[in-house]
């Protein structure tokens, strides 16, 4: 393999970070927002388009000595993280939300987005080590950019858990080099295989701690701690960006690394590790639902809902060391749906926030009668991260429960017995916000209507939630041709 | 290589390790904290030398032992109006009971497994000369993107500091 | 056809929903076409349904998730038996006199029709899905219309009520999901007539636990003694429609899906348990009753009579035989007419005399004697008086029953008694006695639609009473592949 057909392989990422470089260089030249904005915007479509060649061609294959892989798995999610990035950078049209720093700002959303499309292509624990870290390290800074204090605690927050978690990861994946000696996944996959005499009980120390480091990504209890004052205090573009995109790479890293690393199904350690995330999906769940219920912040609330979230999709997780794709599968295929439910809240949570200056759920109150179209849409989110038919939530939800059965395991369907038992528990704070939308009597009726773009994006979003509920076919397909790449 | 002059070293650097991490967070002031930090990293590169890595050991002596402590004692002294108190945590106890329990679990762990351990013959015939050369051609090799992905990583963290200092001209 | 019935409200929804707001009063003249013809829709597939067959007729099919070798394949299917046939019928019926009774809805008249179509739709569809995860999308469906309809065009503590029959509904499907996903991965389908055609024999989690699991969110929603406490809440609440909607068809969807997917599919574990069930069932009877006489509101005491008759509906379904399946499905269709036209009429006192306790109201009969002849009427039929279907209905689950559980049995026949004495004690003191001067000038049942929607229903409560085989030999036919499945029985 020679040089450029390494590039071309990790192409898209590329494009990403070539992106970035030029927005900071426009940045300097030019003071327009909508600029840089703009140029943003066309180097996500740029890369949307090169991962579509790579579509189209059916690239696979390893590149760069087994540091990558292209694949179906990575691509899924380099178009999933670019969605989600474009879904961000067009809500920045409507304003800044307390950044100033424009130019950085977008950079370092393109940043963000090029290593963990690396990520999802890793193959190797170092790569994936580098990637994550920079995926972070960017991360970090945007959630500090606001110009408050709020916002520099969240930054500060996230940055002192990220670097524990990290530190955590990297014991780990030293246990798994000590055990295997080597760094790449097959090699490691390879080692397992073979079931070590006398390893067990190292590389269940090494799981656990990559778990933990990864869970700090996905916010799985007992690694949720920072999400809920993270995503009140950092600017709500960046809350959004995290909320989904940061949740996405998670997920995929810890597929590639379970699945593909510590083997799924077939292997002498899969059912522990499968049990422990059991438990980490049970935890999430109850937890991130039981402390959503006092909240009054929408901002802390979708925190919450996001680890309960977590802890629904860690339920595919559980389910992947049944060794059919239908565990990663549904992972990939929830993930897709929480995507569009997850930017469609949050999006609505941006416009009203910035027409009336309040995050309070109780400000909501007849946001039905002051901005119908918002209020319809966050609506629709609501009752698809509920799980209510004919929404996304609902199918996704049931995709992932069966899985989990489907892997035959009683202690599975005893973990699908809390998590739907969840399910009616988060209906009570998802369904009051948005009975407080609908019935309740606004105390200003001011109308008020996003703009063209954001009406736009949000009429997109709620489509998508709708499409995928209905007819999910498209995306099923997609995911499962996903997860099957990435045996 | 078990020779006992090596085993001897490796206790003895392995305790001024640990000793001196521990210093950096039970002194009380700031700049003494610094200094056992230097310390910490003197131990662990010491560790490097009896396992034979000896760039890596230069290495940590020259940006750990050297450059990092240079840049903390600068932020410590320019900040004269914030506390050089090592500030003490009400967590204390409660945290070295859990790191305790930690650090018994992962060395009863590494005690329990079998690790596979290269043999005496492998290691003999191996050559500890030019590591220079292995680190080179791996950084340049094996994990070319990983280091290369490492400069956009210090890009991020350059752009997100100056960011995050910058005062607001608006 | 059925789709046609399914998706019909659907194109009501869209049609009201694109009315201009300055005509928004017409919301009600489009809802009540679509629901017309959805009603005609029903009764064509009544006529035309083949009465010499068992099994389902006019079966749309249509893949609708297919993921190859993921074990999710989820078909639409839509297709009727007698079991679903009397269902789809009163579903029509009942959302046309729903329609008709909400005429003077002048708040948010647009989005109230719009609900209550959709809620047609999920109630169809709940009826009609042959899929047990599309059955499950349509049960889950059917909440949020519910729910605003409840909480936004109701009265009292609306939206406290309103919550408590979501979470109640929720919570109790939330196991049946477990429950369907367990059964389709033992079976290797969903498709309800497949499973029916061979029952699983085991699953990685014992079938008894799926049994219970399935069961719960059906006898929530019947509901039975001691998970009933949200009807009472939500019946007081909604507004008059919903009330009937609720008692007339919600309340049904538990009954019909013991029938049709718990007794097929799981038949020993049924057999297993046919004494809790009666148990319980003959509890509710009485416990139901036995509160109804202690109401104070009329519209409560409705809401708690209805514990009391679904009770019924439970006895047949433990009698495990021919005759009680026949009698509870019986039921459920006579409890649907006549607890609807009851909550209507209590509806139209409600609308006049704005007040529905049984202490206030005295001597209406003289100024409404229209209204007091029909509540009279309904009344003689819900305790069962020979020639209303009522009586058909409760004589058939008495029949079955009796053999298999003498005692359980024996006590709902004392809720029989009870039932006449609450029913007789109530037209006594509401309609009868000296006429208080409050409701001198309290007009009767003068408007054509309120008469439409009584006359409807009470003509149907009539048909059924004095010929019940107009429903039996339907019925019939969907109950003997059941009753067959459960060893003949009784």
């Amino acid at each position: 393999m020679n040089g450029w057909e390494s590039l071309h392989f990790i192409g898209p990422a590329l494009t990403l970070l070539i992106g970035a470089i030029v927005v900071l260089l426009v940045d300097l030249i030019t003071d327009r927002r909508a600029a840089t904005a703009g140029l943003t915007l066309l180097v996500l479509a740029l890369t949307a388009t090169y991962a579509t060649v790579h579509v189209v061609l059916g690239t696979s294959g390893e590149a760069l000595y087994g540091a990558v892989v292209i694949d179906r798995f990575g691509l899924y999610f380099a178009f999933l993280l670019i969605a989600i990035t474009a879904a961000v950078v067009l809500t920045s049209f409507e304003g800044l939300d307390r950044i100033s720093q424009a130019g950085e700002f977008y950079a370092l959303l393109l940043t963000s987005c090029a290593s963990m499309i690396v990520l999802a292509q890793a193959n190797e624990l170092i790569t994936i080590f580098v990637a994550l870290e920079t995926t972070s390290i960017a991360q970090f800074v945007l959630a500090g950019l606001g110009r408050d204090d709020r916002s520099a605690e969240a930054g500060l927050k996230y940055l002192l858990t990220g670097a524990i978690s990290a530190a955590v990861l990297l014991y780990g994946f030293a246990f798994l080099f000590g055990l295997a000696g080597t760094t790449s996944l097959a090699g490691i996959a390879h080692y397992v295989g073979t079931g070590p005499e006398g390893a067990r009980l190292a590389l269940t120390m090494a799981f656990v701690l990559i778990a933990a480091g990864l869970g700090f990504k996905m916010a799985i209890v007992p690694f949720h701690a920072w999400v809920p004052d993270v995503y009140q205090g950092a600017p709500t573009l960046v809350t959004t960006f995290l909320s989904a995109a940061s949740k996405a790479a998670g997920f995929a890293i810890a597929l590639r690394i379970f699945y593909t690393g510590l083997g799924g199904g077939d292997t002498f350690i899969s059912q522990d590790w499968a049990m422990m995330f059991a438990v980490c999906a049970a935890l999430s769940m109850t937890f991130g639902n039981l402390a959503a219920i006092t909240q009054t912040d929408v901002k802390r609330l979708l925190g919450y809902s996001s680890i309960a979230q977590a802890g629904n999709i860690a339920v595919g997780l559980a389910a992947v060391a049944s060794g059919s794709t239908l565990g990663p599968s549904a992972v990939l295929f929830f993930l897709g749906a929480y995507t569009a439910t997850n930017l469609g809240a949050f999006i609505c949570v941006i416009v009203v926030s910035k027409r009336i200056g309040s995050d309070d759920i109780r400000d909501y109150a007849g946001l039905l009668r002051r901005s119908p179209g918002v209020a319809l849409v966050l609506a629709l989110c609501l009752l698809s991260l509920t799980g209510i038919p004919p929404t996304a939530g609902f199918l996704a939800k049931v995709y992932i429960f069966n899985a989990a059965i489907q892997t035959g395991h009683a202690w599975l369907v005893g973990l699908v017995i809390v998590a739907v038992l969840n399910t009616a528990i988060s209906a009570y704070y998802y369904l009051r916000w948005a009975r407080t939308m609908v019935l309740d009597e606004p105390a200003d009726a001011t109308a008020f209507h996003p703009t063209l773009a954001l009406g736009s994006l949000l009429a997109a979003m709620a489509l998508a939630v709708l499409f995928f509920g209905l007819n999910p076919t498209w995306l099923i397909e997609a995911a499962r041709r996903a997860a099957e790449t990435l045996i | 290589m078990d020779s006992i002059g090596v085993i001897i070293g490796f206790y003895a650097l392995a305790g001024l390790t640990v000793g001196a991490a521990l210093l950096v967070f039970l002194v009380r002031n700031l700049l003494h904290a610094v200094l056992a930090l230097v310390l910490a990293f003197l131990g662990m590169s010491g560790l490097f030398i009896t396992l034979s890595a000896d760039f890596i050991a230069m290495a940590q002596i020259l940006i750990y032992a050297g450059a990092i402590p240079v840049l903390l004692v600068f932020a410590v002294m320019l900040t004269p109006h914030a506390s050089r108190d090592n500030a003490n945590s009400l967590f204390a106890p409660g945290g070295l009971l859990i790191g305790l329990g930690f650090a018994a679990l992962f060395v009863f762990v590494a005690m329990a497994t079998v690790w596979p351990v290269l043999d005496v013959e492998t290691l003999h015939v191996q050559s500890f000369a030019g590591t220079v050369r292995t680190i080179g051609a791996a950084l340049l090799g094996d994990y070319l993107l990983a280091f290369e992905l490492a400069s956009v990583l210090l890009l991020a963290a350059f752009v997100g500091a100056v960011a995050l200092v910058r005062e607001d001209e608006a | 056809m059925l789709t046609a019935f399914l998706l019909l409200p659907l194109a009501g929804v869209l049609m009201i929903a694109f009315l201009p707001k300055d005509r928004e009063h017409e919301a009600k003249y489009l809802a009540l076409l679509v629901t017309t013809i959805a009603f005609a829709i029903s009764l064509f597939t009544f006529v035309w349904f083949d009465r010499s067959v068992e099994g389902y007729q006019f079966v749309d099919r249509l893949q609708w998730i297919t993921a190859q070798d993921a074990g999710f394949t989820v078909q639409f299917v839509l297709g009727v038996d007698g079991l679903s046939l009397p269902m789809m019928v009163l579903t029509g019926l009942l959302t046309v006199a729903a329609v008709l009774i909400s005429f003077n809805i002048t708040l948010r008249p647009k989005e109230y029709f719009i609900w209550l179509l959709v809620l047609e739709t999920a109630v169809a569809g709940v009826f009609l899905s042959l899929d047990l995860i599309q059955f499950f999308l349509f049960w889950e469906l059917e909440l949020l219309p519910m729910y605003l309809l409840i909480s936004i065009w109701g009265s009292g503590r609306k939206e406290y009520s309103a919550m408590k029959f979501l979470l109640y509904t929720i919570g109790g499907s939330a196991l049946m999901l477990v429950g369907f996903l367990v059964l389709g991965l033992s079976a290797g389908t969903f498709d309800i007539a497949e499973l029916a055609a061979a029952p699983p024999a085991e699953a990685i989690i014992p079938l008894a636990a799926i049994f219970w699991f399935i069961m719960a969110a059906f006898l929530v929603k019947l509901p039975v003694f001691p998970v009933h406490t949200w009807l009472p809440d939500a019946h007081t609440d909604a507004p008059t429609a919903v009330s009937v909607m609720l008692a007339g068809v919600l309340l049904k969807m538990g009954g019909y899906g013991i029938l049709r997917i718990v007794l097929p599919i799981l038949p020993q574990q049924s057999l297993d348990f046919r004494m809790v069930l009666a148990t319980i069932a003959g509890f509710s009877v009485v416990y139901g009753a036995l509160i109804t006489i202690r109401q104070r509101d009329l519209k409560r005491l409705v809401a708690y009579s209805s514990v009391s008759h679904m009770g019924f509906v439970l006895l047949g379904i433990s009698a495990m035989g021919a005759v009680g399946l026949s009698g509870a499905t019986l039921q459920m269709f006579t409890h649907g007419t006549i607890t609807g036209l009851l909550f209507i009429m209590v509806g139209l006192v409600y609308d006049r005399a704005h007040t529905r306790q049984i202490a206030d109201l005295s001597g209406l009969m003289h100024r409404m004697p229209l209204i007091g002849t029909v509540f009279v009427v309904t009344g003689l039929a819900a305790l069962g008086l020979p020639g209303m279907s009522g009586f058909v209905a409760e004589i058939t689950v008495f029949l079955g029953a009796f053999g298999p559980h003498p005692i359980a049995t024996s006590f709902a026949v004392f809720g029989v008694v009870l039932g006449a004495g609450y029913i007789l004690w109530t037209v006594q003191r509401v309609f009868t006695g000296p006429m208080n001067e409050r409701w001198a000038h309290l007009p009767d049942a003068t408007e054509w639609w309120e008469r439409t929607a009584m006359a409807g229903m009470l003509a149907s409560i009539g048909i059924v009473g004095i010929y019940p085989r107009v429903l039996t030999d339907v019925v019939n036919m969907g109950i003997a592949p059941i009753a067959a499945v459960l060893g003949g029985g009784a």
